[in-house]
C-alpha cells in the first residue's frame, strides 16, 4: 500500500516496495510530485530545456531500471537528483570527453547566458538566470540543492557522491560569488 | 575597526547561511551589523541574492509529466521477459491435473500391482503412491513461486 497524502507518495519503504515491484502507479504519482523540482534542477545543470527535458525522461527510465537499488533509507530525492546528475555528467562527457580529466569538478554546464534567457518569463528572471549562467557549474549545482532544493549538506554530499568538507568548500564559494554576481547586477527584488 | 572584525562578520553571514551559527554568533553578528554599513550592505546583498534564487519560477515543458509517464509505461512492458504469460502457466497447470485425475487409477494399479509382485507392506505403497502426486506439484508450485518472485524483482 502506498502511503498518500493528497496525491504524494511519502512513505520511503514503501516507495522502495513499490520501486522493486516496478509498480506503475507509484512510478507515474512520483513523476508528478517531482516533475518540478528535477526539470529545474536538471535545467540549472545543463542550461538547456531540450537537455533537461531529455534528462528527465532518461531519469524516470533509469529509476525503472534501478530500482531496486533505491533502500529507502535516504530521501526519495536524493537518490533521483543523484541519478539525473549522473546522466547529465554522462551526457556531458560524451560532447567534451576531455572533462573525464577532471571527474571531480566536471563542466556540467554550456556556460552561454543567452540559455538562461530562453527559459526566463520576465526581465528580473532573465537578470537572475542570467546571472545564475555566469557563475560556475559546480557552486551554481550547490547553491540550487541547499537553497532551493532546501537539502541538507550530507544530502547533497550524497547528490553529488562527494565529501560534507567539499560541499561546504563549494557553498562557501558559491555564496560569494552569487553575492557578487547579483551586487554587480544591481538589481533589488 | 580592525579588519579582522570585518572578516569575522562576513565569514558568520555565510556561515548562517550554509551551517547555522551559534546564539552568542547571531547576536554578536547582529551588534556589528547594526554599527557596520559595509557588513549590513553585505549581509543584504546576499539574503537578496538567496530570495532571488528561490523565487525564480520555471515553466515546466507542456505535457512533460504525462509523456514520461507513457515513455516508462512502455519501457516498463518492454520489460516483461519474452514468452511469459501468467494463463499459459495456470492452462498448463489445470491440464496436468486433468492429466492425472484421469490416469490416477491406471497409476494406483501399477502400484498394486508392484507391490503384490515386490511384496510391500499396503501402507508405504498408499505412502508412494501419494508422494507420486504430491512431489511433483510440490515442485512446481515451487518453480511457479520462484518465477513469478524473479519476474516481478525484475
Amino acid at each position: 500500500m502506498i502511503l498518500r497524502f493528497s496525491g504524494v507518495a511519502e512513505d520511503r519503504e514503501t516507495v522502495a516496495a513499490g520501486l522493486r515491484r516496478r509498480d506503475p502507479e507509484l512510478l507515474d504519482l512520483l513523476i508528478e510530485q517531482y516533475q518540478y523540482r528535477l526539470f529545474r534542477y536538471l535545467l540549472y545543470l545543463t542550461g538547456s530545456r531540450e537537455t533537461a527535458e531529455d534528462l528527465f525522461q532518461e531519469t524516470w527510465i533509469r529509476v525503472l531500471d534501478r530500482g531496486r537499488q533505491y533502500d529507502g533509507k535516504a530521501k526519495f530525492e536524493t537518490w533521483l537528483f543523484a541519478i539525473g546528475r549522473h546522466l547529465a555528467i554522462d551526457l556531458q562527457r560524451r560532447k567534451t570527453p576531455q572533462s573525464l580529466d577532471s571527474p571531480d569538478e566536471p563542466d556540467l554546464i554550456a556556460q552561454e547566458p543567452s540559455a538562461f534567457e530562453q527559459f526566463s518569463a520576465g526581465e528580473r528572471e532573465a537578470q537572475v538566470h542570467q546571472s545564475l549562467g555566469r557563475l560556475k557549474a559546480v557552486y551554481r549545482e550547490v547553491l540550487l540543492l541547499r537553497f532551493q532544493e532546501d537539502l541538507t549538506l550530507e544530502e547533497i554530499a550524497s547528490v553529488l557522491e562527494a565529501p560534507v568538507p567539499t560541499v561546504k568548500a563549494r557553498l562557501y564559494r558559491g555564496l560569494e560569488a552569487l553575492r557578487k554576481e547579483f551586487g554587480e547586477a544591481g538589481y533589488a527584488g | 575597526m580592525p579588519d579582522d572584525v570585518h572578516a569575522r562578520a562576513k565569514d558568520l553571514i555565510a556561515r548562517q547561511l550554509v551551517e547555522g551559527i551559534s546564539a552568542s554568533e547571531r547576536e554578536w553578528l547582529e551588534r556589528h551589523l547594526g554599527a557596520c554599513r559595509e557588513c549590513a550592505e553585505v549581509a543584504e546583498t546576499t539574503e537578496q541574492a538567496i530570495r532571488n534564487l528561490r523565487s525564480i519560477p520555471v515553466a515546466l515543458p507542456p505535457d512533460l509529466a504525462s509523456r514520461t509517464q507513457f515513455r516508462v509505461y512502455v519501457r516498463t512492458q518492454s520489460m516483461q521477459p519474452a514468452g511469459y504469460h501468467g494463463w499459459t502457466l495456470w492452462v498448463a497447470f489445470a491440464l496436468c491435473w486433468m492429466l492425472g485425475v484421469a490416469s490416477a487409477p491406471l497409476v494406483w494399479r501399477g502400484f498394486e500391482w508392484f507391490g503384490h509382485f515386490a511384496g510391500v507392506p499396503s501402507l508405504v505403497l498408499k505412502l508412494a503412491f501419494g508422494l507420486w502426486w504430491g512431489v511433483p506439484a510440490a515442485i512446481a508450485a515451487g518453480i511457479w513461486t520462484l518465477e513469478k518472485r524473479r519476474i516481478e524483482e525484475g
